[in-house]
């Protein structure tokens, strides 16, 4: 005898076969089914039955084909797509019928997702990407610096290492620089790089057209016929209309000419994350354009960045075991002489670390930021699902009776299931699809933040597949789940006993139990996002409040360089005086004046001095800043004592110099300094001795979490070879000082290409940026996290109401007086709140530790601040449980009784 | 209480059919649906279609086959036939429904001899 087992396979057998043959029997079956139809009215008609009575009959006899039909269709195959498509149909006219709850469930999922992938992609960008080479993994980052700082290698040390080394193939040096590219006589700026030769090679990059970069490229002797320059694919279409005849066109770069030789692969950007490179150009053009005094030859610029790919077979390990030995000979040859006197190279050691992500500086400087957001946002995606899953469920409870009826008319739990979860998906894939827009938009806000004025962003956001799945995967779940599971128990439910009683009050009390446990946690996550973006709310709040040291309303900074001007010396000086002259003339214009390093911008100049007279230390190292006449007077820096430079301070008059209070004070403690002298203690330094004139407030200049730098200022103009110094206006609106500079710049040096100016507006904000996209963002987080909790809760008490409504009546014909019945309907609440509060503000506490580090003079333990975060919490929790408690006790006790 | 029809018994209309298809031949499915309502003689009470349920099943299992051909007015139709397993499984379930209905029936005897 066959077994039940064998005679089940047979019919799973079926239903593969028929599932992978598709529909196309129905046709046949159809066929089938009314020439039977037919048959059976014939037979009729002999027996005596009129035709159309006949007809009726027959049908009744053979019952109803459409259902006939579904049941072939599901012992043929698992689902039909017929069956899909009309649960999708119900679904969307179900789900049209309550319109707020799709709005708010679409809204949470898209919310949830979209900022998920937003931060994720920034991240992936920033920090996990690879290069684009092939087997990134080889690559290794060579660094030189004090224990945990990883900088830049000096030219000596590479090629001293090169030399030695046996556990890379090979390595290279790669610096960025902003160049100037002059074409038909007019300069722009463009992005550029410099690579050694062994760069490309290295890389094992194939050229997109013509040929990359070799050793002979990079060889002093092999530059007599023209420098060989590679192009980006992006600089080719948009400069040379991806023209192939580009190679072997010359194209000038800071002032000297190369020879276009190949263009780059689109895929390959540069090593640097956020710095894609338009023109890369060998090292030897450097030596070309500055001969003996290039850093190429120097040992006292660390000024590039070294990678190297590691030998097949050797471990980043076995690498640095061999970088261990070498490095101490290494240095020893590739030091400068004076290293001993300056810490940094005397501390210095070079080190190894996975090269596979190339360079990301903006990684560096966001990295604990952005995975700190990561981490926000993934709770807010557990916020996200937790309240839909609430949400869902109470919208079956509420659609209990529609699902009782459906039962009694013949559907089976099965079809029931499976409809609720036709209608899960339909709400996760509209919800996932708008979180994929929203996270676009949410991307470009957040490279808004990390954008520094003065430097282009160039990322490369493409939403990382992995994680988009898996997000959307997560919610789907989420919503699948919520969305069937409460459909599994309630069509468990006594079908005739439901109809009968008619209304929903036969819901059990302890059915919305899982809403009532999801909810504390909710509570508790909303708590410690709320109490962290409190924190960094304050954090940046106190930031923004710090007395810089200058005035910022007005003043806009314009970069110039003037390096590739013919005039030197008294003629630059001269160049500069006529720009100040011209600006300060121009209208809207307050005040001009000249400056080398801004405050807050990315320069600093060190310089150790000593004082001459006086009983402070002998030495200190000192922040350095060249100004113009009037600079104090036009930063809104104030003076204390003495005065400020004036166009008399010029060079063959006595060398003079300001100080800053924190200098002064250190130099010349309790007496004044004005009139004392202080020599430089720089070895190079050619302004030996200067007398003080002047001693002004402390400013800001490296960071405003840093308290000021001892600062001393030098009279630009007793400076001529100072070629790089800036000008500084104070104007009513930045137009009038933008539109003056231009005019200047185009009547002294109409070839000097104009950089984008800079407000201490944007400066000072782009210094916190940190900081204000940590608060931008965590209060944007923590007001959703609230919103979505409220609404959770909004939705739990209008359920309980609705469910209790009769209960309510009752109470309230009997007597009970409606702040009674407030607090029976608000005890729910109360209840939910005293779980999750506690379980916050644990959560708090153990979160503080991590974002102690990223906040200024606020402590993460502030009472304060956790007890306005519970406050703000209870209040949105009281609103949203309060509105619905409030209706039930202003219902008619006979309209809620007579429902019984 | 009035005279209901008796519903058909979940099972017993395979047995039927697969009896009807061995003792007649090739049949379509109006033709079994006539056979059986002779046979019951308006006893049972029959939805026509589930026949055609009952014949995929049977499909299914591979106890009969189908072929489409001609039906007695010259329309196609489709003829179901018994397959060899098909004739072996009748053999088993007729012994089988005969085992129980004759203990059925004794044991509805005995309740009515007490």
């Amino acid at each position: 005898m066959r077994s039940p087992r064998e005679s089940r396979l047979r019919a799973f057998a079926a239903k593969v076969r028929g599932f992978l043959r598709g529909r196309r029997h129905d046709g046949e079956f159809d066929d089938e089914v009314q020439e039977h139809l037919q048959l059976l009215a014939e037979k009729f008609v002999a027996q005596g039955m009129p035709r159309e009575e006949a007809a009726a009959a027959a049908r009744r006899q053979f019952g109803n084909p459409t259902l006939l039909r579904e049941e072939h269709g599901e012992l043929q195959t698992f689902l039909s797509l017929e069956a899909l498509w009309r649960d999708l149909r119900y679904g969307v006219r179900m789900l049209g019928k309550s319109p707020g709850f799709v709005a708010v469930a679409v809204m949470t999922l898209a919310l949830g997702i979209g900022a998920n992938t937003a931060v994720f992609s920034l991240i992936d960008a920033l920090l996990l990407r690879s290069l684009d080479v092939p087997a990134p993994r080889e690559l290794v980052r060579i660094s030189f610096g004090p224990p945990g700082n990883a900088g830049p290698l000096s030219s000596p040390m590479f090629d001293r290492l090169r030399e030695r080394q046996s556990a890379f193939t090979d390595l290279f040096a790669w610096k960025n620089s902003p160049m100037v590219l002059t074409e038909n006589g007019v300069a722009r700026p463009i992005t550029g790089a410099y690579g050694t030769g062994s760069a490309f090679p290295t890389l094992k990059l194939k050229p997109r057209l013509g040929r990359l970069l070799t050793w002979q490229d990079d060889e002093p002797s092999g530059i007599s016929n023209g420098i060989a320059a590679v192009i980006s694919e992006a600089f080719w279409l948009e400069h040379f209309g991806g023209d192939p005849g580009v190679l072997g066109q010359p194209i000038t770069v800071d002032g000297a000419a190369a020879t276009v030789v190949g263009v780059m692969p689109r895929s390959f950007n540069g090593i640097t994350v956020d710095y894609a490179p338009q023109v890369v150009l060998p090292f030897a053009f450097d030596i070309a354009l500055h001969g003996k005094a290039s850093c190429r030859f120097r040992a006292d610029c660390t000024w590039f960045f070294g990678m190297a790919r590691l030998r097949p077979g050797v471990s980043l390990e076995q690498a640095k075991a061999n970088l261990a030995t070498l490095g101490a000979d290494v240095l020893k040859e590739a030091l400068p002489a004076d290293y001993q006197r300056i810490d940094y190279l005397r501390n210095g050691t070079l080190s190894l670390a996975p090269g596979r992500a190339g360079n990301s500086p903006l990684g560096e400087i966001y990295g604990r930021e952005l995975w700190t957001l990561q981490a926000l946002v993934g709770l807010l995606m557990v916020i996200c699902c937790t309240n839909l899953a609430s949400l869902q469920l109470s919208r079956t409870l509420n659609r209990q009776h529609e699902l009782v009826v459906r039962t009694a008319l013949g559907a089976g739990r099965l079809r029931l299931v499976r409809q609720l979860v036709v209608e899960s998906a339909i709400l996760s894939i509209t919800g996932a699809a708008l979180g994929v827009v929203l996270s676009q938009w949410m991307s470009a806000l957040l490279v808004r933040y990390i954008e520094q004025s003065d430097f282009p962003v160039f990322l490369d956001l493409r939403p990382n597949v992995t994680i988009f799945a898996a997000t959307i995967a997560l919610a789907t779940l989420t919503v699948i789940l919520t969305g069937a599971l409460p459909a599994l128990g309630l069509t468990r439910f006594d079908t005739e006993e439901m109809l009968r009683s008619g209304t929903q009050r036969t819901v059990g009390h302890k059915r919305h139990s899982l809403a009532s446990r999801v909810l504390p946690v909710q509570v508790a996550l909303s708590l410690l996002l709320a109490s962290i973006a409190l924190l960094f709310a304050v954090s940046t709040g106190k930031l923004l409040r710090i007395e810089p040291g200058f005035r910022v309303k007005g003043i806009t900074f314009f970069g110039v360089d003037f390096g590739q001007r013919p005039e030197k010396g008294e003629a630059r000086l001269d160049l500069y005086r006529k720009m100040l002259e011209a600006l300060r003339e121009a209208p809207g214009v307050e005040a001009a004046s000249v400056v080398g390093v801004r405050a807050l911008g990315e320069g600093e100049i060190d310089e150790s001095a000593a004082p001459v007279e006086g009983n402070g230390p002998e030495n200190k190292h000192l922040f350095e800043n060249v100004v113009g006449p009037d600079y104090f007077a036009t930063a809104g820096t104030k003076v204390l004592a003495g005065r400020e430079f004036s166009n008399l301070d010029r060079f063959g008059a006595t060398p003079v110099c300001v100080l800053n209070q924190a200098a002064a004070n250190f130099f010349f403690p309790q007496q004044s300094a004005l009139g004392k002298h202080i020599r430089s203690t720089e070895t190079k330094a050619k302004r030996a001795i200067c007398e003080i004139v002047g001693v002004v407030t402390d400013v800001k200049y490296l960071s405003l979490r840093q308290p000021a730098p001892p600062t001393i200022y030098y009279p630009y103009e007793q400076l001529p070879d100072f070629s790089w110094a800036g000008f500084i206006t104070r104007s009513q609106n930045t137009s009038a000082a933008v539109a003056a500079f231009k005019n200047a710049l185009h009547r002294f040096a109409a070839d000097t290409p104009l950089l984008p100016p800079i407000t201490m507006q944007r400066q000072l904000e782009d210094s916190i940026g940190k900081e204000r996209l940590m608060a931008v963002l965590s209060l944007f987080f923590g007001g959703l996290a609230l919103l979505l909790t409220s609404i959770g809760l909004y939705g739990l008490e209008s359920q309980r109401v609705t469910q209790r409504n009769a209960e309510i009546g009752l109470r309230m014909a009997l007597g009970a007086q409606r702040g009674d019945m407030l607090w029976f309907i608000l005890r729910e609440a109360a209840t939910v709140f005293a779980m999750g509060v506690p379980i916050g503000l644990a959560l708090t506490f153990g979160a503080s530790h991590f974002v102690g580090s990223l906040l200024y003079e606020v402590s993460p333990l502030d009472p304060r601040i956790h007890l306005g975060a519970v406050a703000t919490l209870l209040l949105a929790g009281f609103l949203a449980s309060y509105m619905p408690a409030r209706r039930a006790t202003k219902a008619d006790p006979m309209v809620a009784l007579r429902y019984e | 209480m009035d005279m209901k029809k008796s519903e058909v018994l979940q099972g017993t209309l395979d047995l039927m059919i697969l009896k009807t298809l061995h003792a007649l031949g090739p049949l379509h499915g109006f033709g079994i649906a006539r056979r059986i309502e002779q046979v019951s003689r308006d006893v049972l009470q029959l939805n026509e279609g589930t026949v055609y349920t009952s014949l995929l099943r049977l499909q299914q299992q591979g106890w009969i086959a189908a072929e489409w051909g001609t039906s007695e007015n010259n329309r196609k139709a489709k003829f179901y036939s018994i397959t060899k397993r098909g004739q072996k499984q009748l053999e088993v379930e007729a012994e089988n429904w005969e085992r129980i209905s004759d203990v059925i029936g004794r044991v509805l005897r005995l309740e009515a001899e007490e």
